[in-house]
């Protein structure tokens, strides 16, 4: 692999791995609080297409990223009160609703998109930063990238600060693994939980919005394609923690990329290895063969007064 | 004011009105939405029916997808039983699925005698899928995994290991295969494939549908009536308790999940080798996770599992023809099926504040 390869190769890791970075430190605040959010997917879905909606009917990438940040909020809703106020069962609301919005976004491109779906959808132009972006040879190609990459920074750096270094952290990571304990403080176990979900759905729609006017402008049917349990796979792999988590998505980035990389450099290697990874990996994870597992102890759980 | 409180109380406690209310309500707006889609209601429902029941061969193939979704579903309410929560039914389909093939094509049990070309293919399928849910089951016990992450990541394993197994020659990718066509095994002997009931493909049931009718019995009997129903339930309510009482936890966590694959593993093989007949990328289709939601919504009870597989495969049938003959995209079926586990998920609130009364 040349310099050239290895830069191109560097660039697609991060482009790959920036929805699935979003959507992963999500859903690692909504299981540190004990909610096993499986619609993830079905949030990152409701962020692109209402992206690529939004910014096909204004003409506006700002508008189209409003829209879906703005329509996932329903969603996220919909699933905090489900799990929190009903306790209904948490994989079977979240699968549920990624079945849902599978339909309804397929349908409502249809209604919308119909004859003109293979329009492209204006979207965010790649951003070249200034002083990184003029170093040879990478400059050009790691770090053009679309600023909502390089948005991942902040978001990582104010989830670790919140976990870590707050009080609402101890709370959220507390609803976790001892949510009685919560209560018994005067907390509201409830009330955080629906906190974390409405942040999970925000980050994964930023997610999802990546993909569709962000990366590729525009928008297909199911374009998520299961980047939402990936990102779960990569909490796991992660040990639910936020650095580990944002290494184990930059690995299926990478894995993703190799994918294409490696037909070019004539490797002749299983193309279903390479797209089993992420899962293979967080299951070898939690078999206990890399350290001890740190999930939060309620996860999955209802909680009930 | 006793008295009252004890009509209200019959009332409320029909068992089966609420998740009928929660259908009908999603039914209602899935036929909402196609008056908003601008298709002709009146040709779409009849579409739907021709689809689902309109005639011999539409109810053969909505009852074969209802025999995997309650082959899923039964399995899903023994593990449930024990406390634990599969969601592997799509890996252990998929399992059942490679499996089934490798021992029909390549197993050398074509010329067997007395059904065995079929029923071995079948009891290897079966014990592949058991050993991916048994498996689940292992790292429960040995590493404390949760198994709806375990069981979740295995399906997704299994899922691709299917796409390896077709896409290499190595494997069961058959050679002939062109450029110019998807990759998928060779087609299974005809001495190995599971018999339709009717034995005409006018009508292409699979015996499947009695096995499953027949593992529902068995199931709803030792889950109710045996001693490994009852030690399923100790555990299931209280492990520490059960460990105290001398019933081997371990073991019955392990068996628990081993059964529930075992079940997705058979549902894989019916599949393959009852209707499709050679195993091509994606062949479980999501049938496992429909299965899972089918058993999950049954609420423990194996009736409930038979009503769901019922409802979840008539209704995918016929969507898909009302897709193909009113233009109503498939995809409102989705949003149907979506709103349909949303509204009886939700309404488990209602029903478990009952129960617990």
């Amino acid at each position: 692999m040349n310099e050239e390869l290895l830069a191109v190769f560097v660039a697609s890791t991060i482009r790959l791995a920036t929805p699935l970075l979003l959507a992963a430190i999500g859903e690692l605040l909504s299981e540190k609080a004990g909610v096993l959010n499986m619609s993830v997917e079905g949030m990152m879905l409701t962020g692109a297409f209402a992206a690529a909606a939004g910014a096909s009917l204004s003409g506006s990438p700002v508008m189209g990223l409003v829209c879906g940040l703005v329509a996932v909020i329903p969603l996220s809703l919909l699933q905090a009160f489900l799990t929190n106020t009903l306790r209904a069962n948490q994989i079977v609301t979240g699968l549920g609703i990624n079945i849902f919005v599978l339909g309804a976004t397929t349908l409502g491109y249809r209604e919308l998109f119909g004859a003109r779906s293979r329009e492209v959808i204006p979207g965010f132009d790649k951003w070249n930063p200034p002083i990184l972006g003029d170093i040879p040879v990478i400059g050009q190609t790691i770090f053009e990238q679309v600023w909502l990459v390089y948005l991942v920074i902040p978001v990582a750096i104010a989830v670790w600060y919140l976990l870590a270094r707050t009080g609402l952290g101890v709370a959220i990571k507390a609803a976790g693994a001892a949510p009685r304990t919560v209560a018994h403080s005067g907390l509201s176990v409830t009330l955080i939980r629906y906190g974390v979900i409405m942040a999970t759905g925000l980050l994964a729609a930023l997610g999802g919005i990546f993909l569709s006017i962000g990366d590729i402008h525009t928008f297909t049917e199911g374009m998520t394609r299961g980047a939402g349990y990936l990102a779960i796979a990569a909490v796991i792999f992660g040990n639910w923690k936020l650095g580990q988590t944002i290494v184990a998505c930059l690995v299926f980035g990478a894995a993703t990329a190799l994918q294409f990389q490696l037909p070019a450099l004539g490797i002749d290697a299983p193309n279903a290895l390479l797209i089993m990874m992420p899962y293979l990996l967080a299951f070898i994870a939690v078999s206990g063969l890399v350290g001890r597992q740190s999930a939060p102890r309620t996860l999955a759980q209802p909680y009930w007064k | 004011m006793s008295a009252a409180l004890a009509v209200s109380g019959r009332i409320l406690a029909a068992p089966a009105a609420i998740p009928v209310l929660a259908v009908l309500a999603a039914f209602a707006v899935g036929l909402l939405l196609i008056v908003a889609t601008g298709a002709s209601l009146g040709q779409a429902i009849s579409a739907f029916s021709q689809g689902a029941f309109g005639s011999a061969y539409a109810i053969s193939v909505s009852l074969n997808r209802a025999t995997v979704y309650a082959l899923v579903g039964i399995g899903f309410v023994i593990a449930a039983r024990a406390g634990l929560t599969n969601v592997g039914g799509e890996g252990q389909i998929a399992m059942g699925g490679i499996m089934a093939t490798a021992v029909a094509v390549h197993g050398g049990v074509a010329g067997l005698p007395l059904g065995l070309a079929v029923i071995l293919p079948v009891l290897a399928a079966s014990l592949a899928g058991g050993l991916w849910g048994g498996l689940a089951g292992v790292l429960k016990v040995r590493a404390g995994t949760n198994e709806v992450i375990s069981t979740l990541l295995l399906s997704f394993i299994a899922i691709w290991i299917v796409y390896w197994c077709v896409q290499s020659t190595d494997l069961l990718r058959q050679p002939m295969t062109s450029a110019a066509t998807l990759p998928e095994s060779a087609t299974v002997p005809a001495s190995t494939m599971v018999p339709l009931l009717t034995g005409s493909y006018a009508a292409p049931v699979t015996v499947g549908v009695v096995i499953a009718l027949i593992l529902a019995v068995v199931a709803a009997v030792l889950l109710a009536r045996s001693v490994f129903g009852f030690r399923l339930r100790f555990v299931g309510l209280n492990p520490i308790a059960a460990a105290r009482a001398g019933i081997p936890v371990e073991r019955m966590t392990v068996l628990a999940l081993f059964i529930a694959g075992a079940l997705g593993g058979l549902a894989g093989a019916i599949m393959l080798l009852g209707e499709q007949h050679s195993l091509k990328t994606g062949f479980s289709s999501g049938y496992g996770f429909d299965g899972l939601v089918v058993g999950l919504l049954a609420r423990g009870r194996i009736s409930g599992v038979i009503a769901g597989a019922l409802l979840f495969g008539f209704l995918r049938s016929g969507g898909i023809t009302m897709e193909m003959a009113a233009g109503v995209p498939t995809a409102l079926v989705q949003i149907v099926q979506g709103l349909i586990v949303i509204s009886i998920a939700g309404a488990a609130y209602w029903m478990d504040r009952r129960a617990s009364r």
